[in-house]
Order: C-alpha cells, then structure tokens, then sequence
C-alpha cells in the first residue's frame, strides 16, 4: 500500500481557494479582479502541478501512480462507520483516476484563465471565481474517492455548483430554471446511484474501490469481492434486470450514469444548462462533469462484465444518445446550444464504447474530447465576447476577418470533431467505431448476437451528422456574408433563452465590429488547440502506427489497460469464432496479438470514416455555404418536442394531483373534513344536550371525550376480562 | 460539584421551573417588560452549559443508565421519580436545551404582549421536554408527555397568528386523545404486572426486566397488539405519522417562530423517541409484527408530504409537510430494525431539528419584516438580502440531504438500513428503500422551486426593495445552526458512537435476541 498525503492537496487547494475567494469578495468586499483571478487560479494551478507529480512519479518517494500496480492512497478521516458500514473520507490515485485528475486539472487550469478575460467586468466576479474552485474541489473528490459514497459526496457536489453556476445570472428566469431543472434531473440518476451503492454494500460487504488496511482493519474492495466470488456472467433474461444482482447493480449505477451524462432520458437538462456562463459550460458540461457518467461505469467495469445485459442496454442507450441528440444538433440557431447536442452526443459515444467492452477506449475519448470540447467551447465564448453577447448564429457570419485567431483555433477544434486524422477526436472515436464493429471486447454472455454492425452503423451515421452540423455551425459562424443587424423571423423573437449575459438583451449599435478577444482568453485557446491537434497521438493504434513504419506506440493503451479488469472468456470458445467471423485468431494471453486480418479490418474501417467525415464536410459547406439560414427540419428544431412531452406527460399530471388530489382534496377534503364532520355532528349532539344542561360544549371537546370514553371504556372492560 | 453531578438530571428538570418563577416574581415586583427577555435567555444558556456536563464522566448505573436518580415519589401506587440518561436519550436533552436560547431569541422583538406568560410558558415547556426524555418511569414519563402539551397550546393559542385557536385546539385535540389510551395502556401494564408477577409497577425497567425474564407475558392473545397499538397511536400523532399528520401543517403555520421551532426541533421527536424507548422494548413481537404497517405509512408520509409541501403557496406550510417527509424516513429508519436504519433514524432527528428549526427561523425573520409568508408575494430576495439568501440556501441544501450536510448521513443510513433489513419478506425490504429513496428527488423539487421563486430572478415585488438584511442577532442565531449542519455532516462519528450501544440495545431487544435476559446484561458499556 502506497501512501501520499499530498494527494489531499490536490482537493483542497480548490476549496480553499473558494474559501479565499469568498472571504475576500463577499466579507471584505473587495472587487479587485487580479486578485479574485490569481487565488482562483493559482489554486487551480496547485492542485495541477500536485495531480502530475503523483501520477507521473515526479518528486515523489513512490512510483508514479499511472505506472504501478497499486493505487497511491491518503487516508483522511474516517467519514461514517455504523455497524458494518464504512466509508472513509479517503482519497485514491490509481491508473484511471490518474489520467481523469491529470486532464481535469490541466483543461480546468486554462478555462480559470480564459474565465478572468470572459467574465472580466462582472459584478460578481469574486463569486463566480468562488463557485469555479468549488466545483473543481467537487470533482476531484468525485475522481479521487476511494469508495463508493466519497465518490457520491464529489457527484452531489458537482451537482450543486452546476446548480449554482448555471444559475449564476440570478436575475433571469431562464437560468434559474435550467439550473432547478439541472439539479432535480441530476436528482433523479443520485437516486440510481444510492440504490446501486445499498446493492453493492448488501451484496459484497463494502464499497471501497481499493484493498486497503485502515485503523488495523483490513477491507476488501467491491472489485475484489467480485473478482473472487463471482465465476460466471449473469445469462440474459428480462427478469435479471430486476433480480438483485450484478446486472440490477450495473443497471442502477448507470441510472446515474444517464442523469450526469445527458443520456437518454435524462438529457434535456444540459442544452437549458447553456444559460450559464460559457466558461462553466466548457468546464462542466462539455469537459469534466457531465463525463463522470463514464468515469461510474469504467471504475466499475469488473461488475458491468459480468453483467452483460446491463451492457447491452449501455450501448444501445449510448447509440440512441448519439444519434438522437445529433440531429438536433444539426438544427439549433444557438451556438452553445449546437455545441450542448453535441456534447450530448459525443457522450452517446463514450457510453457506446463502455457497452461493447472497450472501456479504455471510452475514457481516451472523454480525455480527448475534454480537450476538443473545452476548445470549442471556448472560442464559442470568444464568438459571443467578441458579438457583444449575442449567441444566435444567424446574426453572425464573416467572423473570421475580425477574430482569426479564435477562427483558427475553432478550426482544428472542428476537425478534431469531425474526425479527420491526425487531430484527437479522429483516433478516439474511430477506436470505438472499430471495438463497436468487431466486437472484439465483448463480454461473456453478450446478446446481440451479430447484429452489433447496426450499433457500428448508428455511430457511423452519427459521425456523418456530426461533421455536417459542426460544419454548419463553422459556416454560419466564420464565412459567408455579415448578418450583424439582420432582423430575426418573428416567430424566434423569445427564443433568447440561453442569452448568456448578466444585463438584458440590447440592440447591437449601428456601427458595430466585432472584436477579437484579450490575450487572457486567446492564449487558453491556443493551447487547446495545440492539445486538440496532438494529444490523440498519445493513443495511436497499431493498425494506424504500423502505417507509418512505428510499432506498438499505443502509450494510452498500456497505461490503462490494467485498471480494466479482464475477464476470463472460457465459455466463450467455438461462439466466438462464428460471431466474430472476421477473427481466425484470438488473443493471446499477456500481450495482445496482432493480427493481420484485424488490423485490415481496422483500417478499412478507418479509411471508410475519413472519407464519410469529409463527405460530411463537404455536404455541410456545399448546404451551408450558399444558404447559411437553410431551415431544418422542425422537428429537429424543437427537439422532438421532449419537453412538452416532459412537462405534459410526467411534471404536470405531479402538480395537479398534488395540489388537487392529495392537499385539497385528502388532506383539507377529506381528513380534515371527517375530523371536522365528526365535531361538527357532535356539536350538533352537545347542542341538543344542552337544553337538557347549561353549558357550552365545544365540538373538539365533545369529539374528544366522546371518543376517549368510548375507548376508555373499551380498554376497562378488557382490563376487567383480564383480572376475572 | 458532586452534588450537581449527582442531580443533575433533576436540576435540568426543575431549572427551567424556577427560571419561570423567576420571570414571574420579576414581573410582579418590578415589571420591566425589557429584562423578561434576558431573564429567560440567561437562564436558558446557563442550563444549555449545564447539560453540557452529561458529556463528562459519569458512572453507568446497573440499569445501564448515567446520571440515574430513583426516588420514591407516590408509594401507594408505586411510582417512583427515576430518571436517568443513555445514548438514545442523551443528544435529545441537549438538542432541547441547544435548541432553547435560540427560540427565545427568534421572538426578541416580536412577542407583542402578554410578556410574562409567554416567558414563563417557554420555561414550562422545557421542563416538560426535558422530563419526557429522561422519564424511567411510565407514569412520571406520561405526565411530563402531557404537561408538554399545554404551553404549546397556549403559545399557540394566544401569540399564534389569525387562525391561531383553530390551530391550537386541534393541536391539543389530537395529541391529548393519543396519550389519553396510553394512559389506559400504561394503567393496564400496572394491572398485568400487579397480577402476574405480584406487585404493580410504573417502572420501566421493572417491566422490561419482568419481561425480558418471562415473568410477565402478554398471552397468545391480541393484549401485546393492543398495548402496542395504544402507545404507537400517541406517539404516531404526535410524530406525525400519516394520516394522523394535519395537525402539523396549521400548528406549525399558525404557532410563533418560537413555537415553531421547538415543535419541529424537539416536539416531534418526543413521539419517535417513544416509539424506539418504550415500544421497541416493551412489545417488541407486536412491534415486528405490525412493522410492516409502520413502513407502508411512513413511505406514504414521504412521497405524500414531499408531493404536498411541492404545491404549498405558504412558505411556512412548505416548511411543515417537508418535517412530514423527513419524520417518514426517522419512522422507516426505526422500523427497520438494523443498527444502520436505528442509528440513522436517531441521526435524523438530531439533524432533522437542527436543519427544520433553522428553516422556521428563517422564515420567521422573513415574517417579522414583511408579515406575510406567500411565497408569491416575494421573488428577487437575494439582491436584497444577500446574507439571509445565503444562510437559506445553505440550510436548504441540507434539508434536501445534500452530502457534508447533516440531512445527508442520517438518511443515507436510513435507506442502507431499510436496503439491508429483514423485517419485510424477500425484496419487499428492498423496495421499500427504492421508495423512500424518491423523496429525495422531490425534496429537491419543493425546496428548490421555493428557493428559486422567492430569491432568484427580478425583484417583482416593490414592498421587498428596502427589507433589511439580517442583523446581528439574526445571523448570531444563525451561526451556531450552520455549524452544526456541517459540522455534523462532516464528522457524525461523535455522536454515533455515543449512541451505539444504547441503540444497539434496543435493536437487540426489539429483534427478540435477548429473551431470558436482564436489562442489566444489556447495558451500554460506555457513552
């Protein structure tokens, strides 16, 4: 067992870093913005620098976290213990939550400073800073925790701050709506996550992540109960999902998955949650927090194995996500609001990855897609910075002559996307394409059959729109003629939904330019394009670094791969030949083969990828070019009319059965009314009685005694029954 | 010191008692209205340090009790004074007496007349709160139950607001029928005892010794059911558990901040501690039989008061159906049976009184300033009072069990305790918990749409442009709450240890594990 108490540092440097920040702005009043800046982001800074030091080895007496077989741990306090239950406020660095602190960190780092230029002005600028370092303590704890309920405090915690940062611009309706709406959402999935905890805790006896030894008392690891004592998959039958065991777990564990990630059907709140500020939106909703669905799932791989129904439902929901939030994506005039759809369906990906058992692959596309995102999030936060705080993109366009650098920087982001080679998004998300069609990873037990080609396809087609409608968001951006002062159509005149700014929407002067952004915000920009561009090269695989005369350079691969449980395929045998008809070999065990057939395989499958990502490309400039206000379908537009279905179907009929049904009716109509009819009959009754005595007797008092004698009475004559 | 620590329990008790006398005596000789106020506080803080002391070392008497005193008080009938305190009852006192000085400091300046006897009731009534927590005998236990009851009513009654008598006589009218047949059940066990065993006892002890020993048995009949049923209804009433609960929402809508507060906080809790003390051990076969019953309708009373509290337009009212929810889950917790539901169930009143009398004070400064508690009526507060916003969402937050916030750990310990009991067959423990587990969602539904119309967006309402901020006794009060909050979200171990032992007693007792037994032999080890 490896101990660090640096590790702490890496969580607390953030919330004392929100401490400060609030102690400063909101008790001393101050309001000097370099100050508010610098604590933020040399907090942020501290627990970065500590996070790379711990999992590379740098300066440290153990070997980098990413590189040993056991996680580096700190035990902090021993949070709650009753009974058998125990849950330690203790932190945990293993291979996964090394590279999820790493990335998190850096990606946060340069979206605090690109948020000192964004948010510069602000009257709230020391709160925002606060709520900023608050978040980032929250999810670092969520990535560091060494159980089950630590981990649960960091899901809750993210939770609240995307409440309060979403909600930043308090006096607006919008915001405050789509942060409620946020939080109860996200309510519903912790639901899911608590029951899939109470499972794990009944069935396995713990809910730690780590074999550990704390206070003399040695504890076992869920991971390593299960490892232990389960031998088989659980078979697929409808009725497992509901049987108790690993899949229900699984199941209930992805419940919460759906409702941090945006997926089906708990997506809705994160396009409302663009009513934040944009640098919230690149940081939370697009980086780090909506992935820690994925992050769920892969630290609890070894139960998803052995549980592949629960699996199954993983992918096709992922799929589903994928598809169905891109095309809405491809119809949205807002552009945080095409980046939100986007994100959404990007996440779909990841989700699909998890389901057909490459999880490593799931996690280097959250890493990648951190980088690309954030980008585009950001030089979305430039567009508008520099629009004056307009966000529709029909009132854009040209936007490349006043601010290339952030047109540039947008652009590789938008390659990365798009999956074009050599840029991030191209290696990650052909990987999944290439797991999803060969079902080389599947697990035991997996019941699709070979009809896992129609999730390949989805994604395929998926990625298709996702080329056109980044391609589109480009165009109306950056090219064609200026739409500054053009009138909207009617009809979308209170669709300001998402107006990302703190006053109320203005009139853009007559002699308006748009302006390129300070340097605050441009250098984040270029950093994240440079790692958009490069960081998928982390992660190459054979099939393509074979193409170039290197060897086995998949560094991503082999750091992660031990984190990933592997689960033994002897019942799989002579299947697996049929299914996977395009493998005559299987891997061999240690290190993976590679075999010929495969990597042919992988790269048709790849070269087919890049011809359809610029064959959308080329459909999204051909369309958009010539007519950048082409209408899309409405029903894309409205988005499959979800929310009405939402509101209508489920928040509604609540409402009015609460109000109508449950207050008013049972509890005023019918409890009170018999408490009350009774009195009221008694009264009557005490009224007759008192022509025969003088006095009044009040109806409750007559009730009460009425009632008590008959009942004293009652329990007289069983006490007498009792004595004789 | 000796002597204080020997009597200590009984100096709690009567403290207060001469405390009242002392408000009175002052307002018959001198009559300045302005040092009532600090009377009742002084002393109120000086007995909040007093109970401090049932932290410190203390013997464990062979009743496995601290601090235990039995005198002879009423030798024809056999009762006894005796008193005492274990792990369940221990953080009760000193949640009531915590409690205190900051209910007499919500009402600084708000109780308009009839000083004296609002002072002298507030004393009456903490004597009566504390006597109920550290009663070892049934009937000095049902006295002090009932005299609880009548400064509640009248502070109800006399400082509530418009529709204060309504309020305040079905207040009394539903409670006082509940103890009423406790009282009959009470007398019946006297009887049982008298002739089974050979002499008539009140005494608690006495009756779980007898009955843990086998001398005195309640028959194949139903008399163990009725007995039950008899406390239970008493205790239900007063929890509330539905149905039994819409005494609650007028009470707590129309009683002062100060009644309010020491309702949520301490009253409620009389009836969940009655349940587990007196319930648990006295008819623990009736109490597993008919657990079942208890579970159904305390999930009800959380889906239902959370569903309720969602559509209330009285912020005061909201307040009430969510202490409904939350007293739910302290009901599931307890009848579930297992050393994480129990413990969590007891967490939860601690928390529940802490974070619920925090919300009443907060919404009492609202009232002193604007007179109204319609939600609809505010709107854009926290431009206004950007401290009071704070201090409000904070204590939301924690009433919606926010984790590092004490709402969280009981409840989480609740649900894993249901998750993992045995009291219902097969899943059926399983989907309880499932249930429960959805108040959670709508806690966060009522609570946030109530922060969200009251403080956030525009100012819609001009009388609310020049409310003040809290001041300084305001967030003096404040403070201390907002410590415990998270204080006992981050480090609950304190108190769960204290309470072990005791709790763990009773879950052995209730779970039928001690059959042959002696209370002695089940004594809490240490606190």
């Amino acid at each position: 067992m490896t101990e660090n108490n640096l590790l702490s540092l890496i969580i607390f440097a953030p919330l004392f870093g929100a401490f400060a920040n609030w102690v400063y702005g909101g008790w001393f009043k101050q309001r000097n913005e370099l100050v508010s800046g610098a604590i933020a982001c040399t907090a942020v800074g501290i627990s970065t620098v500590v996070a790379f030091m711990i999992a590379f080895g740098i300066g440290t007496p153990h070997q980098g976290a990413l590189f040993a077989d056991k996680p580096v741990l700190d035990q902090i306090w021993t949070w709650i213990t009753v009974g058998d239950f125990r849950a330690d406020f203790a932190l945990g660095m293993d291979r996964l939550s090394g590279i999820y602190a790493c990335f998190v960190t850096f990606v946060a780092l340069f979206i605090h400073i690109f948020a000192t230029g964004y948010m510069h002005g602000d009257k709230g600028f020391y709160r925002f800073f606060a709520y900023l370092n608050l978040f980032m303590f929250a999810m670092l704890t969520l990535v560091l925790a060494d159980n089950y309920l630590l981990m649960f405090v960091g899901w809750e915690g993210v939770g609240l701050c995307s409440y309060l940062l979403i909600g930043y611009y308090i006096n607006k309706d919008e915001p405050r709506r789509a942060a409620k709406k946020a939080f109860v959402m996200n309510r519903i999935g912790d639901w899911g996550v608590l029951m899939g905890m109470f499972l794990i805790f009944t069935m396995t006896g713990s809910i730690s992540f780590f074999d550990k030894t704390v206070d003399g008392q040695q504890v076992q690891s869920v991971f390593t109960w299960v490892s232990q004592n389960i031998m088989t998959a659980e078979p697929f039958t409808w009725g497992i999902i509901f049987a108790g065991g690993l899949t229900s777990a699984a199941l209930l564990l992805f419940i919460g998955a759906t409702g941090k990630s945006a997926q089906i059907p708990l997506l809705t709140w994160l396009p409302d949650a663009m009513a934040g500020p944009t640098p919230v939106s690149a940081l939370i909703h697009a980086a780090t927090m909506v992935t820690a669905g994925v992050y769920l799932v892969v630290r609890s791989n070894i139960i998803f194995q052995y549980a592949p129904t629960a699996m199954w439902i993983v992918a096709i929901i992922g799929a589903a996500t994928a598809i169905f939030a891109a095309t809405i994506g491809l119809a949205q005039n807002d552009i945080k609001k095409v980046l939100a759809y986007s994100t959404v369906s990007q996440l779909g990906y990841m989700f699909l990855a998890c389901g057909v058992g490459a999880f490593v692959i799931a996690i280097f596309h959250v890493m990648t897609h951190a980088f690309f995102k954030a980008l585009l999030f950001l030089g979305s936060g430039s567009v508008i910075h520099g629009m004056h705080h307009e966000q529709d993109m029909r009132k854009m366009g040209n936007l490349k002559k006043y601010m290339p650098i952030t047109w540039i920087t947008m652009i590789t982001g938008w390659l990365a996307i798009a999956g074009i080679p050599i840029w991030a998004g191209f290696f990650s998300k052909d990987e999944i394409l290439y797991y999803t069609f060969s079902g080389k990873n599947l697990p035991n037990g997996w019941i699709a059959g070979d009809w896992n080609w129609i999730l390949w396809a989805v994604g395929v087609v998926t990625a298709v729109f996702t080329a056109v409608y980044m391609t589109r968001m480009m165009v109306m951006t950056f090219w064609g003629n200026e739409r500054f002062h053009d009138e909207l159509p009617e009809e979308d005149h209170h669709d300001h939904a998402g107006d990302d700014d703190d006053h109320d929407h203005h009139e853009i002067p007559p002699d308006f330019k748009p302006h390129e952004s300070p340097l605050t915000m441009t250098v984040p920009l270029i950093v994240l394009a440079f790692f958009s561009t490069t960081i998928g090269l982390i992660g190459v695989p054979y099939a393509m670094s074979s193409l170039v005369g290197l060897g086995d350079v998949n560094k991503f691969y082999d750091t992660l791969k031990p984190a990933i449980y592997k689960v033994k395929k002897e019942d799989k045998g002579e299947s697996k030949e049929v299914k996977n008809f395009y493998f005559k070999k299987k891997a061999e065990e240690g290190k993976e083969a590679h075999d010929p057939d495969a990597i042919f395989t992988e790269r048709v499958l790849a070269a087919l990828s890049v011809l359809l990502a610029l064959f959308g490309i080329g459909l999204g400039w051909m369309t958009f070019s010539k007519n950048p206000l082409k209408r899309m379908p409405k029903l894309f537009e409205q988005k499959w009319y979800l929310d009405e279905i939402y509101n209508k179907g489920i928040v509604d009929p609540i409402t009015s059965i609460s109000r109508n049904g449950l207050w008013k009716g049972f509890d005023v109509g019918f409890i009170d009314g018999t408490v009350n009819g009774i009195g009221n009959f008694v009264s009557e009754l005490g009224s007759f009685v008192r022509k025969l005595q003088v006095g009044f007797v009040r109806s409750y008092a007559a009730f009460i005694l009425f009632g008590a004698l008959l009942v004293i009475g009652y329990f007289i004559y069983y006490a007498f029954r009792l004595l004789s | 010191m000796d002597f204080i620590t020997e009597n200590l329990i009984t100096i709690l008790i009567l403290l207060p008692a001469f405390g009242a006398l002392a408000v009175l005596g002052h307002s018959i000789f001198w009559n300045e209205v302005k040092h009532l106020k600090w009377i009742t506080l002084g002393i109120t803080f000086v007995i909040f340090l007093v109970s401090l002391l049932l932290l410190g070392d203390s013997t464990l008497s062979a009743n496995g009790y601290y601090f235990e005193k039995n005198v002879v008080w009423i030798e024809a009938i056999n009762t006894n004074y005796h008193v005492g305190v274990d792990g369940l009852s221990l953080w009760l006192v000193i949640l009531t007496t915590f409690i205190m000085p900051i209910a007499v400091l919500s009402t600084w300046d708000a109780v308009e007349k009839r000083h004296t006897a609002f002072y002298v009731f507030l004393l009456l009534l903490q004597s009566a709160m504390i006597g109920v927590f550290v009663s070892l005998d049934l009937l000095v236990f049902y006295l002090f139950f009932e005299a609880s009851l009548v400064p509640m009513f009248f502070l109800i009654g006399i400082w509530g607001g418009s529709n204060r008598i309504y309020a305040a006589v079905k207040f009394f009218i539903f409670t006082a029928l509940g103890s009423l047949l406790m009282l009959v059940a009470i007398i019946s066990l006297y009887y049982m005892h008298f002739q089974q065993v050979g002499f008539g006892t009140f005494d608690y002890i006495t009756l779980l010794n007898s009955l843990q020993s086998g001398k005195l048995i309640y028959g194949a009949g139903s008399t163990g059911t009725l007995l039950f049923l008899a406390f239970a209804l008493a205790f239900s009433i007063k929890v509330p558990v539905f149905p039994f609960h819409t005494w609650l929402p007028d009470a707590h809508t129309e009683a002062p901040t100060a009644g309010s507060v020491i309702l949520a906080a301490v009253l409620l809790k009389m009836g969940t501690y009655g349940l587990m003390r007196f319930n648990f051990t006295l008819f623990p076969e009736a109490s597993r039989e008919l657990a079942w019953i208890f579970i159904i309708l305390a999930i009800i009373g959380i889906i239902y008061g959370a569903l309720v509290a969602m559509v209330q337009p009285d912020i005061k009212r909201l307040v009430a159906y969510s202490s409904i929810a939350h007293m739910g889950f302290v009901i599931l917790g307890m009848f579930s049976f297992t050393e994480l539901g129990m413990q969590g169930a007891l967490y939860t009143m601690l928390a529940h009184g802490v974070t619920t009398g925090a919300l009443f004070l907060l919404v009492g400064f609202i009232y002193d300033r604007r007179h109204t508690r319609l939600i609809s009526e505010y709107g854009g507060l926290s431009s206004i009072m950007p401290i009071y916003a704070t201090f409000f969402v904070i204590t939301t937050m924690a009433s919606i069990g926010l984790p590092f916030l004490n709402g969280f750990v009981g409840e989480f310990l609740i649900m894993i305790g249901m998750w993992s009991a045995t009291i219902l067959s097969g899943s059926w423990n399983k989907i309880a918990a499932m249930l429960a587990g959805t108040g959670v969602i709508f806690a966060a539904v009522y609570l946030l749409w109530m922060v969200q119309r009251v403080f956030f967006g525009k100012l819609t309402n001009e009388k609310n442009r020049n409310l003040r901020d809290l001041n300084a006794r305001e967030i003096g009060l404040m403070v201390p709450l907002l410590f415990l909050m998270v204080f006992m979200g981050v480090y609950p171990k304190p108190i769960l240890d204290a309470s072990k032992n005791s709790v763990v007693a009773i879950q052995k007792i209730v779970n039928g594990e001690t059959k042959g037994g002696t209370v002695s032999t089940l004594k809490v080890k240490e606190k």
